[in-house]
This record gives structure tokens, sequence and C-alpha cells, in this order.
């Protein structure tokens, strides 16, 4: 046998022998690993649908408080723009899109307590939207 | 020849549903590469529990990344780079990285004094080989098994262990070396006890 391990012999012997070796590997590590990775994508798209989830309510905190900021810093301007878009509607509509403009009072739109009344629903949306962000989980799970 | 090319198509395709997440083909993935990946964590001197963590480690990294692989390296040789990384990661971690930097000359004395001789009775060639490669100093042992189990180049034993190709070169002549010492004096007791 001592024979065999010159330098011809001895990598040719050593390759065989390691490739014959055989690791021992634990009998269900498959299975495990391939409900492991199931699990871990579970997880993966709820996290995802979560964050959606979160960036929509983000959307409209956002919106809230930038319509909010919009009516405290130019009402005058917000109400402008309300009525611009209503004449829109009103002048290129037809018939029923006219009568859905009528229906909306521009006068109505115009003095700024019923715009206020419009907002503070946005705001308390807003609210909800940020209260049901922060603690709507875990309210729900208690 | 037709035999190859149908060979080749079907790996190809294999690989495209790999990519693609599918999990029938991941399952034959693992099944395929499961030994390579606990031999890579046991040669890297983790306890049983903690091949077992590094291996699934690997595996979820593998499965993670497996879209992004190019096909530049062959497969077994990136999830080999991906398995030897997560177990030094995980050395490092509980820093137990000392025990690949052992000096070898310790692990000489030890392996001398233990010798595969004295415990070679009634074991086979493979077996007695096998006992003297695991003797060798953790990095010398790692890139035999990378070039003489596995049959990858002193380039690709360079990327898997992030190491330069000479430190390669030297790891495999101190390891074959070694071995040959060791593996002598094992068979050559061998015939002194009759055997």
């Amino acid at each position: 046998m001592a024979g065999k391990l010159d330098d011809d012999k001895f990598d040719e012997m050593l390759g065989e022998s390691l490739r014959r070796h055989s690791e021992p590997v634990p009998a269900d590590f498959t299975e495990r690993m391939l409900s492991q990775i199931e699990k871990a994508e579970q997880r993966r798209i709820l996290a995802r649908v979560v964050w959606q989830e979160r960036l929509s309510l983000a959307g409209c905190v956002v919106f809230g408080i930038l319509a909010a900021v919009g009516v405290a810093v130019f009402p005058g301007r917000i109400a402008g723009v309300l009525r611009g878009i209503a004449a829109g509607f009103a002048e290129r509509g037809g018939a029923y899109i006219d009568g859905v403009s009528k229906s909306i009072s521009i006068e109505a739109v115009r003095s700024e307590w019923q715009l206020y009344i419009i907002f503070a629903l946005v705001l308390g949306f807003a609210a909800y939207c940020v209260l049901d962000m922060l603690v709507g989980e875990r309210l729900r799970t208690a | 020849m037709a035999e190859e090319i149908w060979q080749k198509r079907q790996k190809k395709r294999w690989l495209r549903l790999l990519r693609s997440g599918d999990h029938e083909a991941f399952a034959g993935f693992i099944e395929k590469y499961k030994e390579t990946v606990f031999l890579c964590c046991r040669r890297l001197g983790l306890k049983e529990h903690e091949a077992e963590d590094v291996a699934s480690e690997t595996f979820m990294a593998a499965y993670r990344a497996i879209g992004r692989y190019s096909g530049r390296a062959e497969l077994s040789t990136w999830l080999w780079t991906i398995a030897y990384r997560q177990g030094i990661n995980y050395l490092r971690k509980n820093g137990k990285q000392g025990q690949l930097e052992a000096e070898p000359d310790e692990q000489i004395s030890d392996s001398r004094e233990q010798g595969p001789a004295a415990a070679m009775q009634g074991r086979e060639t493979e077996k007695i080989v096998w006992d003297a490669v695991e003797r060798l100093p953790r990095l010398w042992s790692m890139a035999v098994i990378l070039y003489y189990r596995e049959e990858k180049s002193v380039v690709d034993i360079a990327k898997i262990m992030q190491i330069k190709e000479n430190t390669v070169k030297t790891y495999l002549f101190r390891g074959r070396d070694r071995l040959k010492q060791v593996l002598a004096a094992a068979f050559e007791k061998d015939i002194d006890d009759g055997r």
C-alpha cells in the first residue's frame, strides 16, 4: 500500500477517495428547507401588502394635511380653483354633466364655511388613517 | 453527441425554472447540493446544529439570489461561494474565526500524535484518507477538498475562499505534502500490522 503513495498515484488515490466520501445530511432537511422557504415567501408577500397599504394610507394623510394647509393659507385661491373646475365641467359637459354641475352650486362652494366642513371631513379621515396605521393592528389583535 | 445536446438543453431548462423561483426545481437543487453545503459547513469546524443553521441560511440566501445568477460561474461554484461566506460570517459573528487560522504546526503535532495509523484498524482507504484530510488545518483541508473532490480550479477556489491564487497553491501544496506523510505512515503501519 505504501508503494502506491508515489507522486504519480497519490493525486489519483486522493481524488478517488475524497469523491467516494458521502457527507451525512439530516434525513428531512429538504422538506424542512422547503417549508422554511414557503413561510419566508408568505412573510415576504404579507410584508409587501402591508407596505402597500401603509403607503396608500400615508398618501391619504399627506393629501389631507396638504388640503388643510392649502385651505388655511390660500382659502380664496382654493375656492377659485374649485370654481374653475366646476365652471369647466359646466362649459364642456353635455346636458348630463351640465345638470350635475348645476346641482353642485358654485355659490355654495364659494362661501368658506362650507369648504371648511369638507376639509374637516378630509382631516377626520386622515386622522383615522394615522390612528389605523399606528395602533389599528394592535387594537384589532387585542 | 445528441445526448450531450439534450442534457445541455435540460440543464438550461432547469436553470430557467430555478431562476423563475419554481419550488420543484429548487427542491431538486437542494437535493443535489445539500451534501456539498453540509460538507463546507463542517469543514469550517461548525458543530452539528451550527452546520444545520448555516446550511439553511445558505439555501435561503441562494433562493433569494438565484434570480440574479448569471451562469458565468458553475452553479456549484456559486453555491460554494455562498456557503463559505455564510460559514465565515457565522464564525465571525460568534468570535470563532480563530479556529480557521489555527497554527498548522500545532495541528501537525496533534495529527502525528493521534495519527490515522493508530485508529485505522478495520477501516477502508477512503476512511483513512478522509480522517487524514479532516486533521489538516481547516483552510488547507477546504482547499484540498475543493481541488481533489469538487475538481475546482485554483482560480475558482480563490474566488470561493476569497484569497489569492498563490495562497490557494500554498494550501494545496502543504495539504498534499502533509497528507502524503500521514498516509504513508498510516499505510506502512497497516502493512506492519499484517493486514
